[in-house]
């Protein structure tokens, strides 16, 4: 889930002398790459121009199965949920990691070193693992609802994973906890090399910190912000793993994503080729959420 | 100029979020020394002394011998791969022109943004028809090429800020390109180096996806799949469940402590250095 | 490799957004491996004659897998298996156990995959069996059936469950492909010292059930214990519900002669289901309880009743001892013939591609026979044929209450098979349905309807089979 995406320069022309020896350097790693990623691609986009049940005869769909995209509520819903989760998986992050990042930038920290390793830790964690935990936590008498019953507000706590209303956000906020320390970490980060003048000069201006924040902040941690929708919406957009292990779509089909509905299709109601054409779709939202945002947020190039 | 208001604020942020952070680790770990006989199905306290026998359990009843023996071999065989050939590439896309050479980069930076999701069904079919499922073939081939996305990429921004100084010296002693590689630029880039094994050591070990529907057996499951299983088996056994969790997550995180300038570093792909 | 013919193939592609053009270019020599149906396989397993012997087999190992995680069943199974294997010393037993879900997930992988287990549990009807059969998966087992007699064994409305017409269309008719070695029924769990101390009695009749459910929750007590985040349970709750008001209508339904879901049975008992949510017979959000969950409360004396199959009550048994209680769901009048949602548990089948059919077969005989009843029997386990064993086992004690329930409903027809059978979505069609009746989000009506749906459209789609199928003869492919 967490290949990323990352704004590759295309800065100048490429130093060094014309070798053909380079492409014997590249050719083992093209080859593996070729057979087991763009290859396979292909095939996905092949078969998601058909009907097939992975087990007998195969049959041509033509645009059926992306027709069935649009017009088809069991699809149109997982596509829906996704972009609901990315509220949770991509947008809440970046708002808290800036407003942190705003809060801590006027301070040197000490231990900071420690906070980092500590706020980043849900990155490294098997998603697997963190759908185990926060599968307890969101239980009926998990940790959640004991908390909520603690400061009597028991009348909220609620079965978070069986509820219709709440399940898909309950997902989100799983999401939200393993990015945001992510977006905290690269904000500081780039903070921190914000040249300290620039926030002198806005305060002799007489800026209070919201003004700062806008005025110094935001500009400066541009690059920082691109990177971080990058990679929270390339998670939330791939969250099999989670949804797999906490919800399997469930209750009803509220937290359906295109993610899972990739592996149930294919390889538990044998519509591959419906399959195919959600993954595919999945790709092209991937493509298309990742590029308008280095875009608009970057904006420096084209 | 920073005053003490604002240095507890600060910290009390930190503070807050870092516990934010840690409390389903802490919940996982503390429940997994709890009784098994808890009837909670939440996170529990260890009552009457730690119970050590849960991860002997686990271990035991989960098989996760065998299976963190197959995480291991599939990492290991998967890092050294995406690190040799992910070298060899990036090195010529680094300091070598010739034609075609941005066309076939960008084709494998296109690998960064391809969910596995899209690849994974055809993946299947191809593979169960050259009679390659339920091998660690299965595991090792798909994942090496999809690490080796992120690898060409990362190793080629070290080529291409190694100093061409450097390697002009190297030609001017006579080096060749393969000399000039391994003797002078690997040796130089092995923070480079180490942080792309980090990260593809972390995406393998964690890897879910391609296990489930790669393998069927016993024989070849890594642990990720074990724990989804075994959750589907002790679903109620809340203090087994976490140790298993804690078996599977302890390598990673354990790396991760030791190197986490590697990981963040790797993790940002590049953004915060640039 | 056979592509799908297709006239305009060519200029649709052209048609799709250059989005990855190099990835593309490799798509010209796209094709699917087995998109041909080069991955299906015909039926397999020679003809049989004789009983086989399996020492004679030379080593062999087979492997099987099945889902008997839970106490009862898993130490039956596990005792079973080291004897066969000490029986026949050459033939080594790989045992892969997983859970239901688990099981139901990745087994569709596991039989159309290069190493297909030899035995593995399917669940009966259109979404795992027939589908299954139809591409070619699975071994008939009839010439097994009567080299080792299971078509006398097994009485007929049994072994029809694990029939599929040969051309992989119909189910409950045709070939067998599978035996099952337990009984199972839906029965209703009491915890004797809850029901006492709230002043009830173990109901004899339906309504004394409902009544005695207001009462229990006055009490403060909660009546019946219920988890639903697994999704396979509600189809139990419901189908015990909808058998009280039409048992034979939706067995009839499930085999694909009755009149649908569109029924007055279907809205009233999904009305039931709902109510008894609102009113906390049912505990508040059981969508979001674990099934084991559940069954782990009611064993700690969480609930006076549980509404589950016999497959639970080793476990219930060992946490609860004397204060289990179980019955058949009591029956409108006292004393009235019974009926409730059951039949057997996951049959067990020989993949087609096997290379041990026959050492198979002699396995799922030994696991079905006389003595291995009697094993199960000792397990706390519902035998789908109770032996001697189960004749020794005194009424009184909740095993006992147990088999004379199974004797009651098998006597009585009262078995209804699972709702999921019904067609190859229907698992997924009437669990998602369920959780929103439970939620009530969904109204009862908007469930028959959903349920109806798909129903309808699978049964035209049989109807169509079957019209194209009656010129010629099926022929096995």
């Amino acid at each position: 889930m967490k290949r990323l995406l990352n704004t590759a320069g295309g800065r100048r022309r490429a130093p060094g002398e014309p070798r053909a020896i380079g492409y014997l350097y590249i050719l083992p790693a093209l080859l593996l790459y070729a057979a087991f990623l763009l290859y396979p691609f292909g095939q996905a986009v092949w078969l998601s121009f058909v009907h097939w049940d992975g087990l007998t005869v195969a049959t041509s769909a033509g645009f059926d199965n992306y027709r069935d995209l649009f017009t088809d509520p069991a699809l149109r819903a997982p596509f829906a949920h996704a972009l609901l989760l990315l509220v949770f998986y991509s947008a809440l992050p970046v708002a808290i990691g800036l407003l942190l990042a705003a809060a801590l930038s006027r301070a040197r920290v000490r231990g900071m070193t420690f906070f980092r390793t500590v706020l980043f830790l849900p990155q490294v964690l098997a998603l697997v693992v963190v759908g185990v935990a926060w599968r307890s936590i969101l239980a009926p008498d998990g940790l959640l609802n004991d908390v909520l019953r603690a400061v009597g507000l028991g009348s909220l706590a609620r079965p978070w994973l069986g509820d219709y209303d709440w399940a898909l956000p309950a997902v989100g906020v799983v999401g939200t906890w393993v990015g945001t320390g992510l977006c905290m970490v690269l904000f500081l980060a780039g903070a921190q090399r914000i040249p300290r003048e620039l926030y002198e000069a806005a305060r002799m201006d007489g800026a209070g910190p919201v003004r700062e924040f806008f005025s110094v902040t935001l500009p400066g941690l541009r690059p920082q912000i691109a990177v971080a929708l990058t990679l929270t919406i390339v998670a939330g957009l791939r969250n099999f793993d989670l949804i797999y292990i906490t919800t399997s779509g469930g209750p009803g089909n509220t937290t359906s994503v295109p993610a899972y509905e990739v592996y149930h299709r294919a390889f538990e109601t044998n519509q591959v080729g419906s399959a195919a054409a959600v993954g595919v779709a999945l790709t092209v939202l991937i493509f298309v959420l990742t590029v308008t945002v280095s875009r608009l947020v970057e904006g420096r190039r084209s | 100029m920073t005053t003490r208001l604002e240095r507890t604020v600060t910290y009390g942020i930190l503070a807050l979020f870092s516990v934010i952070a840690l409390t389903p680790v802490i919940g996982i770990l503390s429940t997994a020394f709890g009784s098994q006989n808890s009837l909670h199905t939440g996170f529990s306290l260890p009552e009457g002394g730690l119970h050590w026998s849960n991860f002997a359990d686990a271990w035991n009843r989960g098989h996760f011998g065998t299976y963190l023996g197959n995480s291991v071999l599939v990492t290991a065989a998967v890092v050294a791969a995406t690190t040799v050939l992910a070298v060899l590439a990036a090195y010529a896309f680094g300091v070598m022109r010739f034609p075609g050479s941005t066309v076939l980069f960008y084709l494998f930076v296109i690998g960064l943004t391809l969910p596995q999701e899209a690849l994974v069904v055809p993946l299947y079919f191809d593979l169960r028809y050259a009679e390659l499922t339920d091998t660690y073939w299965a595991l090792i081939l798909p994942q090496t090429a999809q690490s080796l996305a992120f690898g060409v990429f990362w190793m080629r921004t070290y080529f291409r800020g190694s100093a061409r100084a450097v390697i002009e010296a190297a030609r001017i002693d006579g080096a060749n390109s393969w000399t000039t590689l391994w003797r002078v630029l690997v040796p130089m880039g092995r923070p480079a180096i180490s942080t792309m094994v980090v990260i593809t050591f972390m995406w393998t070990w964690n890897e879910f996806l391609m296990a489930l529907v790669m393998v069927s057996g016993e024989a070849h499951r890594t642990v990720p799949l074990g724990l989804a299983f075994f959750q589907g088996q002790h679903s109620s056994d809340a203090a087994l469940l976490a140790a298993a969790s804690v078996l599977i997550a302890l390598p990673v995180v354990v790396v991760y402590v030791a190197l986490q300038r590697r990981f963040i570093e790797g993790m940002l792909g590049g953004a915060v250095k640039e | 490799m056979g592509r799908p013919r297709t006239g305009s193939r060519g200029i649709r592609r052209r048609a799709v957004p250059a989005l990855l053009a190099a990835g593309l270019a490799l798509l010209a020599t796209a094709c699917v491996p087995g998109t041909d149906g080069s991955m299906a396989y015909g039926p397999g397993g020679g003809p049989a004659t004789a009983v086989p012997d399996p020492a004679k087999a030379g080593k062999v190992t087979l492997t099987v897998w099945d889902q008997e995680i839970r106490g009862g069943t898993n130490g039956e199974l596990e005792q079973l298996n080291k004897e066969f294997h000490r029986k026949y010393p050459n033939v080594t037993i790989k045992r892969v156990a997983r859970s239901f879900n688990d099981l139901k997930t990745t087994l569709k992988l596991a039989v159309s995959g290069n190493n297909p287990p030899d035995v593995i549990q399917a669940n009966q009807g259109y979404p795992d069996m027939v589908s299954f059969v139809r591409a070619g998966l699975l071994a008939p087992l009839d010439d097994y059936a009567g080299i080792y007699a299971w078509n006398t064994r097994y009485p007929n409305t049994l072994l029809n469950l694990n029939r599929v017409s040969a051309d992989g269309t119909d189910f409950g008719t045709g070939r067998l492909y599978g035996i099952s070695q337990t009984g199972e029924y839906i029965g209703l769990y009491y915890n004797k010292d809850v029901l006492a101390k709230a002043g009830v009695q173990p109901p004899r009749t339906w309504g004394e059930f409902t009544e005695s459910l207001a009462r229990l929750k006055d009490r403060g007590q909660q009546p019946i214990q219920f988890g639903n985040l697994d999704k396979y349970p509600a189809i139990h709750t419901f189908g015990v519900l909808q058998d009280q008001l039409a048992g034979a209508e939706a067995r009839d339904t499930v085999l694909g002669r009755g009149p649908g879901f569109d029924t007055a049975a279907t809205k009233d008992a999904a009305a039931t289901l709902a109510d008894w949510t609102k009113r906390g017979y049912l505990p508040k959000g059981a969508n979001g309880l674990g099934y084991d969950d559940a069954a782990k409360k009611f064993s700690s004396g969480d609930g006076g009743y549980l509404l589950t199959g016999t497959w639970q009550l080793a476990d219930l048994k060992k946490a609860m001892g004397d204060k289990l209680g179980m019955m058949t769901p009591p029956p409108a009048s006292a004393g009235a013939a019974p009926v409730t949602t059951g039949g057997q548990g996951l049959a067990w089948s020989i993949t087609s591609r096997s290379k041990h059919p026959e050492v198979a077969a002699a396995y799922l005989d030994f696991i079905t026979d006389e003595h291995a009843a009697d094993v199960m029997t000792a397990h706390g386990v519902l035998p789908a044929v109770p032996g001697a064993a189960a004749e020794r086992v005194k009424p009184d004690t909740v095993d006992g209450q147990m088999i004379a329930g199974w004797k009651r409903l098998s006597a009585a027809d009262g078995l209804v098979p699972y709702l999921d059978y019904s067609t190859p979505t229907f698992f997924d069609t009437i669990t998602a349905g369920l959780q929103g009746v439970i939620s009530g989000k969904t109204s009862p009506e908007a469930f028959a309807a959903t349920l109806q749906k798909d129903y309808g459209a699978f049964m035209r789609k049989q109807r169509e089979r079957h019209a194209a199928a009656t010129p010629s003869p099926a022929e096995p492919r």
